[in-house]
This record gives C-alpha cells, structure tokens and sequence, in this order.
C-alpha cells in the first residue's frame, strides 16, 4: 500500500494530469471561433476585457449580480480553496515560517508558524462548510435539483470527505503530521529516491488523504473541474473589443434639407404648416 | 403533429416543403445515425459549442434567469437542461467521461425520441442569450440551440413557418412572400398616408440607382407595422437622404440565423451583397429586426463569400447620431402618452445598441419610464427566433413564455389608464407582443421606436 500510493502512484498521476489537460486543452483548441459571438455592451479595449474575465474569474461578477447565496457560498469555497492550495505549497515549502520572509514587518519564525497553523485551521473549516452549503443547495433548491446529475452532489461527497480528512489531521492533535515530514518526503519524491521507509507514509489518515488527492488529479481533466480553465476559454469568445462602425450618412446634409423645405408640399410650405 | 410523447412541438414542414429548401429528409430508421454524424461534424468546427458542452459546472444559475422557465416551469427549459438535451449524447460518444462513467454523469443513448425531445426544447428557446449574460463562464446555450436546430434541419426537422419563410425569401426576397409591384403599391400607398396623416411629401424610392444609401426594412413593416416603415420614409426625406429601397432584398430578417446557418443564412447574405452591388450604394442602413440586425451585424462578416464593400449601420444609430449632433428638430409632446420600451434582446446582448435606442426615445417622448430589469439584463418577449407558432398547443405555450415580459410591463404601470405604448423596435417582437398585451391583458399599444420618430419630427 505504502509503496502504491507513496511511491509509485505519484509519478502516475503526475504525468496523467499534466497528459489530460494537454489533451483537453488541444480538444477545445480544435474547434474555432467561427462567428463573433461577443456580448454587448461592447468592451472597448483590452483593458476593459481584463477587467471583466479578472472580476468573473476572482470575484464571481455575475453570481454576485444575479445570486448573492450562491455567490456567497461559491465565493467561500473558491477563496478557501485557492487558500488552502497556496497554504500547501508555501506551508511545506518553507516549513511555517513563510511570513518571516516578508522583509520589513519584523514578524518572527514562531509567529509565522502561528499564523500559518491559524490560517490553514480557518480555512480549512471554511472549505468544508462552504461545500456543505453547496451540497445543500444542490438537494434543497428546486431549480438546483432540477440541474444537478449524480455525479454533481459525488464531487461534492468526495470534496468533503477529502478535506474532512484534512481538518482531522489539522485538529485532533493525535493525528497531527510535522510540516518537515511532508516536505523531506516530497523533495525525495522530486529527486527519485526511495521514500517507502519514510515515517510520513506510517499515518493512515495522510495515505487517504494523499490517495485522494490522486485519484482527483487523474480525473480532473474529464471532469466537470476542468471548469478552472473552460472559464478562461468560454470568455474568451464572449468578452472581447467590439468597435461599432462609425454612424453618419454619405451626401446628407440636414440643414441644407430643412431650409429647401424638402417633404414640405409646396403650397403648406408658403403657410407655415 | 403538435405533441409527442406529451411535448409540444411545432407543426412541421412536410418532406416536399423541405426539398423546397434542399433538404433531402432522412428516413425514420436512419435519423439517430445520422444526428450522430453531423453532430460530431459540426462540435468538431464550433468552439462555441465545444464549450457549452464540457465547462458547465451545473450551478443552477441560469435558471431563474431564462423566461422559458420562469413562465413554463419546465425543468427541460433550464438553460442548462436545454443544452444537457445535446450533452448527454455528446458526452456519450464523444467523451471519456461519458463512456467511463456513463449514466452517472448523465450520458445517454441517441434513439428517436432524443431527437424528438430537441425538436421540443429547441424551439421553445427564444435564442435571447440572456442564460449567456448571466452565467459565471459566458456559457451561451443560444449556440447550443442553433446547432440543435441545425441538426434538425439536417435530418429534415424544421417547423412549417421557419421552412416556408426560407422558402419564400429565396423566390421573392422577403419572409411574406410579397412580389415588387405588391411592394410599389405599398409603398405608394404609405406616401398617401404620411400625406393624410403629417401633412408632408415622403417618396419611397425603389431600386432607384446610384442611390447612396440603401435602407433594408423589415418586410413585416409592409403590413403589420406600416407605421416604421412610414417612419424611416419620413426621415430619410427629413434629412434630404438619397435613399432607396431594393426590390430584391425587402427583408431585415434572416431566418438562416435560426434554424440553418449555412445555405440558407449564407444565400441572404450574399443576396444583399449582389443589390448593394447593383445600386451602386454607398451605406447599408437596417431596419427595426432583431434577429435580422444581428446576424447583419455580427454574421456577415464570417458569412460573406467576398470583401463587403459597404459599412453597415442601424437606423437606430444613424438616428441617434443626428440627435446628438442635434441635427433633427424634434417634438416630444407629440408622443405625450405613457411609453416604456421592451429592449429587444438581440439588440442590447449582441448588437450594443442600448444606449442608441435611450437617446432616441428620451427624445422623441415625453412620458419615459424603464422596465426593471432593463438594457442588457431585460428579458426576452418570448417569440424571439421566430417561435411564433398559431397551433393551438404553441400558442399555448407562447403565452406562459411572455408571462415575464407581461409582468415587467404592468410593473411600469404604462397601462394602467389603458392608454400605454409598449415600444418594441423589432418585428419579431412586435409579432409576438401584439397578441400577448392582449391575453395579458396590458393596456398598451405596441410600436416601433422609429414610429415615434417619424411622428416627432417638426419639419417646418
Ligand atoms: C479560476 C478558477 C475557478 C473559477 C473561476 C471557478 C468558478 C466556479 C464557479 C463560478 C462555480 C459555480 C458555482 C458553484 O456551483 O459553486 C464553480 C463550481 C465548482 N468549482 Fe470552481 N472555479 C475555479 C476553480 C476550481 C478548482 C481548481 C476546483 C477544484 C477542486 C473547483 C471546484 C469546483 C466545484 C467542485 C464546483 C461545484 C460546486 C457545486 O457543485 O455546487 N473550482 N466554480
Ligand atoms: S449558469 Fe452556466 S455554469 Fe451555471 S448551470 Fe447555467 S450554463 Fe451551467
Ligand atoms: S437563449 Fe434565452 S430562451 Fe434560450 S436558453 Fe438561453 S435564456 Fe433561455
Ligand atoms: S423577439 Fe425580440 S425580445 Fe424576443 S428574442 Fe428577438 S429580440 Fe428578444
């Protein structure tokens, strides 16, 4: 088990997610842009077009506008997500102590490492509810209901289960893992090397949150998650600069019409109609 | 055959109607084949559709947020619903999701009754792009139902009316069938109106060459809404336009848009590019059609089998140009009765032509009042893509369609005395408003907006 998902799996998964995206990306690329489909109100400059996919993509403009719960609980579990992903990276990377790079604000090693244990709890607890009100959603909300196929409320079983495993590791003390841990496993992972012995690999809840983790990936790029760049692409056909044709008449000159009386009956235009 | 298996559909066009626009129909037994075929011709070029069918995260927002629902509360009129319709199948052949996972992520077997569900659900979809303006991603499900319909027509599935229309704009050049002398005397006889009615001399000139500008009016205006055509007569004499009308293309519509975007759109378009050629013009001005300004607009430019020599514009900006430049004298109290304006949804999602329609009605109105939501959130009327079917199971559900619209009029209490006007520039629209005020009961007149141009202008 150990040597499956600690030592082999990972390489597995690695090159099927990176493989999976390509194709999907190639897919979509395949097909073209056949029509100008934007919408309007025209954007006027590129400018403007990064503004608005920057506010839909990072803020959810439109759930925003049109569905503040939605939003709200969209918004939490992305932020928390997108949180929790960076927590990750720089947490194991630098072991806690990321804050205490920041030059200037004085904040030391231990601080940092409080911080950084703060932030992961807090959105850690986050992710999970968000999701729990999304699934709500999904099984309470007629027309939610009515969109939703098996598959929508399992991702969302799934996410749960993956990032309740998380919080048990984060919360209950006895489960608890030492950044170090991770991150010595990961840079042997990096460079090859044999890490089946490794005392990471003893915790059950980190192999099921790890194995998780995996099959995600692997799947990701045939799933619905591969909504993260599909929202970049469909935007990229619909939000675009339009410039109308300029308006004005070719040999028309009103005032020149008005004072010939042009339409006015010849005998109105004497009275003054 | 307007239900089946408890859907309502459309009359349809019957095999020698459909040879008339050069469809061969597919036999009963081959068409799930086939469907097959051409879908997996057509996901290969539109990456429009390609994205539709795999990037939706089924959050329900489009929803509430589509008239067919609201007005139906038919789960199959979700925007997403609609395009699942197609994704289902999608996913099941062309997807490894769909073939790994099968039923679990909704995929599904072609058979006859899918594509009898399409014929349903694609012509209850008024294309009105509203699902698109209000999805998190841009998800337009407006292009899922084009290539829905175009599949359909492929397999030889196209209402009557969409059918005959086509038909009938390839023999005369216009969706009424109206020949160029019926056209002549028309127009002559509006000259005698505008002469009883304002008191002033507009000519209608036809085919006249070496005109400058040429105006393509909705073919509608001839009979059911003479006062735009009398309109855009008014004020391209008030402006001394040398203008001119062509016999061969009296039509701003081009159903090609709804339901076959490849001959049928391509040959209009190339049918308004030969007349621009003929008459020597200089500028192409559209007139009041949504669908018609839109695939103008937006499509010609892809669609046009040569270099477009001409700039095309809408009458609505050449109007509301002059009125900024403040060129056109114009006298509001002449339309002094309550108005509100339904913002046809081609216009304000596809064409960005909001602002123009508010400067010209501001000015040519005195009692103005917004619908809410209005400009590019308004809903559609329900008709839009031309689902104006009179059998009586459609017009059934034509009604439950304009059920948001009605609410968002008598909202404005416009009709409140029974003495509103409900401005509606597009002809489609005003097909399908006429009736709805009055199964709903209103209190509104339904016009163009450059009916009330027509009647503001002050020529002396
Ligand atoms: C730029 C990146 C992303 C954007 C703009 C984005 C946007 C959205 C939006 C607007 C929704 C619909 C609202 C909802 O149903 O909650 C959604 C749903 C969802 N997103 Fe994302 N997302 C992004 C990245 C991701 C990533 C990386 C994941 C990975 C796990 C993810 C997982 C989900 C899930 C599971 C749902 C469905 C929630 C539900 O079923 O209600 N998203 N996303
Ligand atoms: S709003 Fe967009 S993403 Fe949400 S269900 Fe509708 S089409 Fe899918
Ligand atoms: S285009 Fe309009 S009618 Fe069609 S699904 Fe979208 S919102 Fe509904
Ligand atoms: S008919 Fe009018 S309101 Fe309805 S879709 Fe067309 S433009 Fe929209």
């Amino acid at each position: 088990m150990k040597l499956l998902i600690g030592q082999i799996l990972p390489y597995i998964t690695v090159t099927l997610f990176t493989l999976g995206i390509l194709y999907r990306l190639g897919r979509w690329a395949g097909a073209r842009i056949i029509h100008n489909i934007t919408l309007s109100p025209w954007l006027q400059n590129n400018t403007q077009v990064a503004v608005r996919i920057g506010s839909e993509a990072f803020l959810f403009r439109n759930l925003f506008r049109f569905d503040l719960a939605l939003w709200a609980g969209a918004f939490l579990m992305h932020f928390a997500l997108l949180n929790i992903l960076g927590g990750h990276i720089v947490g194991f990377g630098f072991l806690g102590e990321q804050f205490a790079l920041i030059p200037f604000l004085g904040i030391t090693p231990e601080l940092s490492k409080e911080m950084s244990d703060l932030l992961g709890t807090v959105f850690g607890i986050l992710l999970f509810v968000a999701l729990l009100y999304l699934l709500y959603r999904r099984l309470a909300l007629t027309h939610v209901k009515q969109v939703t196929r098996l598959s929508d409320n399992l991702w969302l079983v799934y996410l749960l289960v993956l990032v309740g495993v998380g919080n048990i590791m984060r919360l209950v003390p006895a489960f608890h893992i030492e950044y170090e841990l991770v991150r010595d496993y990961i840079v042997a992972l990096a460079l090859f090397q044999p890490v089946v012995h490794m005392e990471l690999l003893n915790s059950g809840f980190f192999l099921t949150h790890y194995l998780l983790v995996q099959i995600l990936l692997i799947v990701f790029p045939y799933s619905k998650l591969m909504h993260l760049f599909g929202m970049f692409a469909e935007r990229w056909i619909v939000n675009r600069v339009y410039h109308d044709p300029a308006p004005g008449l070719p040999n028309v000159d009103v005032a020149a019409a008005r004072a010939a009386g042009i339409g006015v009956p010849a005998d109105a235009a004497e009275e003054g109609v | 055959m307007p239900e089946y298996k408890g859907m309502v559909q459309p009359v349809r066009a019957t095999p020698e109607e459909m040879r008339k626009i050069h469809i061969e129909p597919v036999p009963d037994e081959q068409k799930p084949q086939k469907a097959l075929e051409y879908l997996d011709q057509i996901r290969k070029k539109f990456r429009s559709f390609v994205m539709a069918m795999e990037s939706c995260t089924k959050c329900g927002q489009c929803a509430e947020n589509c008239h067919t629902y609201l007005g139906t509360r038919d789960p199959n009129n979700i925007p997403t619903n609609r395009a699942e319709l197609i994704r289902k199948i999608y996913k099941r052949y062309f997807t490894l999701e769909g073939r790994w996972f099968g039923k679990l992520v909704g995929a599904e077997d072609i058979s006859l009754d899918v594509i009898e569900q399409w014929y349903s659900y694609f012509y209850q979809c008024s294309q009105c792009r509203r699902c698109a303006h209000v999805c998190p991603f841009g998800i337009d499900t407006c292009e899922v139902t084009f290539i829905g319909r175009q599949i359909l027509h492929w397999l030889g599935i196209t209402p009557k009316l969409h059918a005959s229309v086509g038909a009938a704009m390839e023999k005369v050049g216009n969706h009424t069938g109206l020949p160029k002398p019926g056209i002549v005397d028309t127009l002559e006889f509006m000259s005698e109106e505008i002469m009883d009615e304002f008191g002033v001399e507009v000519e209608f000139p036809v085919d006249k060459p070496d005109s400058d500008i040429m105006y393509i009016p909705s073919s509608a205006d001839f009979l059911l809404n003479p006062y735009t055509l009398m309109g855009a007569g008014m004020f391209f004499t008030y402006i001394g336009a040398n203008w001119t009308i062509p016999s061969t293309v009296t039509e701003a519509g081009n159903f090609g848009l709804l339901f076959d975007q490849y001959w049928t759109q391509r040959g209009n378009v190339m049918r308004l590019l030969n007349a621009a050629q003929e008459l020597g013009v200089k500028k192409i001005v559209w007139g009041e059609c949504g669908h018609g300004w839109r695939a103008a607009k937006m499509y010609i430019p892809s669609l046009a089998d040569r270099p477009v020599r001409w700039p095309i514009t809408h009458i609505h900006d050449e109007i509301a140009d002059l009125i900024r430049k403040n060129e056109l004298k114009l006298d509001p109290s002449k339309n002094s009765k309550p108005v509100t304006l339904h913002d046809p949804c081609n216009y304000v999602r596809a064409c960005g032509l909001n602002e123009n329609m508010r400067t010209i009605i501001r000015a040519v109105t005195t009692d103005f009042r917004e619908m809410t939501p209005h400009g590019a959130d308004n809903f559609c009327c329900g008709g839009g893509s031309a689902i104006l079917f009179d059998d009586p199971e459609m017009y059934q559900r034509r009604i439950l369609l304009s059920k948001k619209k009605a609410e968002q009029v008598r909202a404005t209490g416009v009709g409140k005395n029974g003495d509103g006007i409900l401005c509606a520039p597009c002809s489609i629209c005003k097909a399908q408003l006429y009736p709805m005020v009055e199964e709903h009961e209103l209190g509104v007149e339904v016009k163009g907006l450059v009916d009330l141009v027509g009647k503001a202008l002050v020529w002396k």
